[in-house]
């Protein structure tokens, strides 16, 4: 392993090219053809992909990138649900964005840079850029609709909440490098250690330092109490924008998070440190965040604040495979996240398609869906029963995996919770699928998604099916990744 | 020379005073310049650390904050001044369409 | 190493995702070229596979593919793995050979119906299944398979679900299957419980090393494996369900119901002899039920009119023969005779199946009569299916079902009593075959006018496949001639490797120490023949030569013919004792504890926690505020946890 690898930058400067290109072919066609683009974004992150898995393992810049098997795990899921977001666009791009059609394909992409980035950061400095690199296009594509009153109500809460989280996000990140010297992760999991081994105990200033930065990357994981903001943004932005930012944003927070918890601050997890370790207050957050977002979700009556809610929870579940700080548990973040990667952008493809269709968002107006559109209704049950966690979905193996994880590192009482509001989300998701089903209302609407969109509800469905099956694959790859950190 | 915890007891005020801007203030673009205040807090603390550490990659931070902070605000101001257009109003207040 | 078992069963999961996604938007040409073509494609690879696998040094005979890893989870862990042995590749040559013709009869069988694409998407899915239920490297695996071919099978009885008859029939087979399948999975549990593994090589190694001789544990455990084998395989107490299947289309009887699936009982305790050799009394039982059930539903199969139920009772009768010869460790001989019977067995339904192609949907045997005269391949093929399965030397049933015979009656495990049963079962199978043979083809045309200006053979389609089978019935045998015939039973010395539980050390020791000479052996063997022989010419005296005695017969006996025309009243013996009291417990918990207790609980619980969720929605005020001051009061909350411990 080299320390100058160039060539392990390769995906991340060809995914940013290729936004400028899409920037300049929207000029060149004179913002005439609206399915170009979308298929040429598709294109890009497709080339992307096939040369993730041509360069990588390496590190570059003394080690400030790292493009190591967590990072390409991670890459792939970033991919895929910009992929997917894009493929779920073609609708709206003919009509609703008909005048910047190139922004909104470009965005995107550049935002999956931020995460790619992100996701390789093994040092501070890479870690915060990344993380802005994601979030500022999101910014922008959350108010896209710059018509739409929710829209941009839904983007300047984005941006507010998010510029402030950033900013205690920062001050924690600079305690961090003040109280320990570095901004190098590994460095200062061994300079934690030695500071552990002479005193015995970690002072204020670095707890101080570790709740911010909790703060800071629990607003991408919308965990509770730094939440708040979900709902409006997710109910506001545009449906895709939704999607992408419930699994690749938040894909994006839990590497992060991963990176800095479960590596660098390992020393606070430690039992001595117990009840101060961090994996006892995240427990606590998760906690909340399942029972917060489960119960929220049960009165719902708009499909895209439902599912606000209900990733809301789902974050909770993936805490409790992070708190276990164990291979088990990275490897079954790793695998949920792959699963409601699936579960999550086909369950919002489906609200796409149907918003477009109907301008509703309306979970009643799904009524009768099955007699109209039994393939949709099929697709859009097996989705939530996943995100419910039904064998033999993916949902399912995912959930016992971190439930397992969690047993292991003795959360037991966690467990516990987590089986409890999984019981109440139960009941949302399949009051869904009895109003899709069983409604006795006459339907009217017949859905017919364009093909890309087909495409993408045809991969999630059969990603969850396949792979909550045969879980293995997925499995060990997310256990090998896991391996990076040397428990 | 001035000692190490000035520096930081000046970096903690700024960042209080820009916490508290953010949650009194009504005016989006007065929670802005308070959200710039918190980052500007954050970077007095950096650079604070790098010169008595005597590392150099503090100052690196800062520069990238600095560029991060800019584009920051050009977005916010845009989407401020979308907002105006829209609704006619820069209250934080008002915008309350989606709730519950 | 060149990996290409996986392909045998991907052949046809590709042809059943083609059929099952474009459904309905093919040509029919098409849809049967994909159906066939992908079973066809996997008896050529399976054949391929079996000449690599005798090329191989005789202990060393078993290619096993790991794919990957399937369930990795802490102590749990299952491969995704396919195992080519002796056994196996019989077993994958039968069930693909066989499917394959019998695929191509579909074509001609189904060529009106609707459900075209539908049936073969399902056929497809049914092979699928039943070559991973035989290939499977590990009981999980084969579980799965187990479970594919019970689905595929209850979606088949039901095809034609606009009929209750057939609805209902798909049910009571998925509810009897169900009793056996809990049987078998928590037989899986018991042995994963104490060998910490379920894979076929590690069970069967440790597994004398874990269990003791006749031990408790084992014992269960069998004996549960067994339940699941009797539900699959028709035996008692669960056969109910094989009669009511033939409401399916014939086609899918001869596959699911006579050739594949039903035989997956016996495959699976063959599979398992080590464990089942381990278990003496488990054994006993085995045997017990299997000749039970044989002479059972021989004896109902005297009296039915229906023709395929005839062939359906008597599948049960040849099943048990099956059981028989596994409860006489003599597990070789089963699999020789499920092999010889699929032969002939589906070449008997699929001859049904033109007969009542012929007859316009005609299945019973009061109406028909003289087919002869115009069904020329049909005839002849049958007949010769009927001369193997009675037990004709020189047909593919007399090896089999000699070797069975002789098995009971010389095995350490077998007694004569057995023999004796066994024998006089032969006699009745032999009697109410060739009562079907010259009801159907001999004798006046009993059928109406219309009916009879439409007979016609059926088209070539159909007589193709008829053809091969009857071929194959005939030489069928000669693969496993016994040593007192010169022919030093090659099939059982083919499946030796994977017969580890069996200790014999050959024939001629199995010999010496039972203390059975060959003329014992020999003088049993003619003798049988010769009462089988009496048994077919009184079956032709009676309905041949003086058909009118057969109602005199009838008439001085007629209070046997009701019990055994009623089946034994069997069915009504269930609903009474089981279903009804079930029906009644299921009422008063549903009415009651479910209604009143259970939902009342759970009702006041959700309406609670409606409540709360409306409260906590209220605290989304929408002001941008709000949700600044809730993120630093929760920073703010954090530290102050932090400081007051």
């Amino acid at each position: 392993m080299t320390d100058q690898n160039w060539s392990i930058l390769i995906p991340e400067i060809f995914l940013f090219i290729w936004a400028l290109f899409i920037f300049g072919l929207d000029l060149g066609i004179k913002r005439k053809n609206p399915k170009i683009l979308g298929y040429s974004a598709m294109a890009g992150l497709t080339i992307t992909g096939i040369l993730l898995a041509i360069f990588n393992g390496g590190i570059l810049f003394k080690g400030m990138f790292q493009s190591d098997q967590l990072a390409i795990f991670f890459k792939v899921i970033f991919i895929g649900s910009a992929f997917m977001a894009v493929g779920s666009s073609f609708d709206i791009a003919s009509e609703k964005i008909r005048h910047h059609r190139g922004e909104y394909y470009g965005l995107i992409l550049f935002s999956t840079v931020g995460m790619m980035f992100l996701s390789s950061a093994s040092e501070l400095i890479t870690l915060y850029i990344g993380m802005e690199l994601t979030t500022i296009p999101l910014y922008v594509l959350a108010a896209f609709y710059k018509d739409d009153k929710l829209s941009v109500e839904a983007g300047l809460k984005y941006l507010i909440v998010g510029a402030f989280s950033s900013a205690i996000l920062l001050y924690g990140l600079s305690l961090l490098y003040g109280l320990t010297g570095t901004t190098d992760i590994v460095t200062m999991k061994i300079n934690l250690s030695l500071v552990f081994l002479s005193y015995g105990k970690i002072g204020p200033g670095l707890i101080l330092a570790m709740i911010m930065v909790i703060a800071g990357i629990g607003f991408k994981l919308a965990l509770v109490p730094f939440h708040m903001w979900a709902p409006d943004v997710y109910q506001g932005a545009p449906t895709p924008i939704t999607a992408f930012l419930s699994v690749g944003s938040k894909a994006a927070g839990v590497v992060a998070f991963a990176r800095i918890f479960v590596n660098g601050l390992i020393a606070f997890a430690s039992d001595v440190m117990k009840p101060l370790d961090w994996g006892i207050i995240v427990a606590i957050l998760a906690a909340a965040a399942m029972i917060l977002g489960n119960i929220t979700a049960l009165r719902q009556r708009n499909i895209k604040r439902m599912l606000a809610y209900s990733s809301i929870a789902q974050i909770g579940y993936v805490m409790v495979g992070m708190v276990a700080a164990s291979e088990l548990g990275i490897a079954s973040v790793g695998y949920y996240m792959f699963i409601y990667l699936f579960a999550n952008m086909g369950a919002f493809t489906i609200a796409t398609i149907f918003n477009d269709k109907t301008g509703s968002d309306g979970i009643i107006s799904y009524s009768g869906l099955s007699k109209t559109s039994p393939i949709f209704a099929a697709y859009m049950s097996i989705f939530l029963l996943s995100l419910a966690g039904i064998p033999p979905l993916g949902g399912f193996a995912a959930k016992y995996l971190v439930f397992a994880a969690g047993i292991q590192a003795g959360y037991t009482w966690l467990v516990i919770v987590a089986l409890l509001t999984s019981v109440v989300s139960l009941y949302y998701y399949a009051n869904i699928i009895k109003t899709m089903y069983f409604s006795a209302e006459e339907p009217t609407i017949k859905i017919h998604p364009s093909f890309p969109a087909n495409l993408v509800l045809l991969i999630s469905v059969i990603g969850i099916i396949l792979f909550g099956i045969f879980p293995g694959p997925i499995l060990d790859w997310a256990l090998e990744s896991a391996k990076i950190f040397a428990f | 020379m001035v000692p190490m915890p000035h520096y930081l007891i000046l970096s903690a005020l700024l960042f209080a005073i820009g916490a508290a801007g953010v949650i009194l203030s009504r005016n989006l673009l007065i929670m802005f310049m308070s959200i710039e205040v918190m980052l500007n807090a954050a970077n007095l603390a950096i650079i604070t650390f790098s010169r008595f550490l005597n590392v150099m990659d503090g100052h690196v931070f800062v520069f990238l904050v600095m560029a991060i902070a800019a584009a920051e605000a050009a977005v916010g101001l845009a989407m401020i001044i979308t907002i105006f257009r829209n609704r006619g109003t820069i209250d934080a207040d008002k915008f309350n369409l989606m709730k519950w | 190493m060149n990996q290409t078992l996986f392909l045998i069963p991907l052949f046809p999961l590709i042809g059943f995702l083609l059929n099952g996604l474009f459904l309905g938007r093919l040509n029919k040409k098409l849809i049967s070229l994909i159906a066939c073509g992908s079973v066809g494609l996997s008896f050529i690879v399976g054949l391929k596979m079996f000449f690599q696998l005798i090329s191989l040094p005789e202990n060393t005979r078993a290619i096993e593919e790991i794919l990957f890893t399937w369930i990795p989870s802490g102590e749990f862990v299952v491969s995704f793995g396919y195992l080519f042995d002796p056994l196996s590749a019989i077993m994958v040559l039968v069930v693909s050979g066989v499917g394959f013709l019998i695929h191509v009869y579909s074509v001609g069988y189904m060529h009106d119906d609707p459900g075209y694409g539908r049936y073969f998407t399902y056929l497809n899915l049914f092979i699928f299944a039943m070559l991973t239920l035989v290939l499977a490297n590990n009981y999980l695996l084969m579980f799965v398979g187990w479970e594919g071919v019970g689905l595929c099978s209850y979606l088949l009885i039901g095809f034609w679900f606009e009929k209750k008859s057939a609805s209902d029939a798909g049910k009571k087979a998925f509810i009897v299957n169900r009793i056996g399948d809990f049987g078998f999975i928590l037989g899986l549990f018991i042995i994963f419980w104490n060998v910490r593994s379920l894979d076929y090589n590690e069970v069967f190694v440790r597994a004398p090393e874990v269990f003791a001789l006749g031990g408790g544990l084992i014992t269960a455990a069998t004996l549960l494996l067994f339940l699941g084998a009797t539900g699959k395989s028709a035996q008692i107490p669960l056969y109910v369900w094989l009669p009511d299947a033939m409401e399916g289309p014939t086609p899918v009887s001869a596959l699911i119901h006579a050739a594949t699936m039903v035989t997956a009982g016996v495959y699976m305790i063959a599979r398992s002899n080590v464990l089942f050799m381990l278990a003496p009394s488990t054994m006993t039982v085995v045997a017990i039920v299997g000749i039970a059930t044989a002479l059972l539903a021989a004896t109902i199969a005297l009296a039915q009119n229906d023709i395929k139920r005839v062939l359906a009772y008597s599948t049960i009768s040849q099943l048990g023969y099956m059981f028989t010869a596994c409860g006489v460790a003599a597990f070789a001989a089963g699999i020789f005779h499920l092999m010889t019977h699929a032969f002939f067995k589906a070449l008997l339904f699929l001859g049904s199946g033109s007969v009542i192609h012929a007859l316009a949907g005609q299945q019973d045997m009061r109406y028909m009569g003289g087919l002869k005269r115009h069904m020329k391949t049909t005839y002849v093929t049958f007949f010769i299916a009927t001369l193997a399965i009675a037990g004709i030397p020189g047909l593919s049933g007399f090896f089999s079902k000699d070797e069975i015979l002789w098995k009971a009656f010389s095995s350490n495990q077998g007694s004569i009593w057995i023999w004796l049963v066994a024998l006089f079962t032969a006699l009745m199978t032999a009697f109410y075959m060739f009562r079907l043979v010259f009801l159907t083809f001999y004798g006046q045309e009993r059928m109406d006018h219309h009916t009879k200006e439409h007979l016609h053979e059926s088209p070539k389609m159909m007589t193709v496949p008829l053809s091969i089978l009857a071929v194959l019935s005939i030489i069928g045998g000669y693969v496993g001639i016994p040593h007192i015939l010169g022919g030093g039973n090659q099939f059982e010395k083919f499946l030796e490797p994977v017969m580890k539980g069996v200790h014999h050390g050959g024939e001629e020791h199995a010999l010496a120490s039972s203390g059975h000479s060959a003329g014992t052996e020999l003088t049993l063997m003619f003798g049988s023949v010769a009462l089988i022989l009496v048994s077919i010419y009184l079956s032709y005296y009676l309905y041949v030569k003086n058909v009118a005695l057969v109602g005199r017969l009838r008439n001085s006996v007629s209070g046997i013919h009701k019990i055994i025309y009623g089946k034994f009243f069997i069915d009504e013996l269930y609903n009474a004792i089981i279903i009804r009291p079930l029906v009644g417990g299921s009422l008063f918990l549903w009415k009651i504890v479910d209604v009143v207790l259970i939902d009342g609980v759970l009702n006041g619980l959700a309406i609670l926690i409606g409540d709360v969720s409306l409260g906590a929605r209220k605290m989304q005020s929408g002001q941008l505020r709000r949700y600044a001051t809730v993120f630093l009061a929760g920073v703010v909350i954090i530290i102050g946890y932090f400081a007051l411990r």
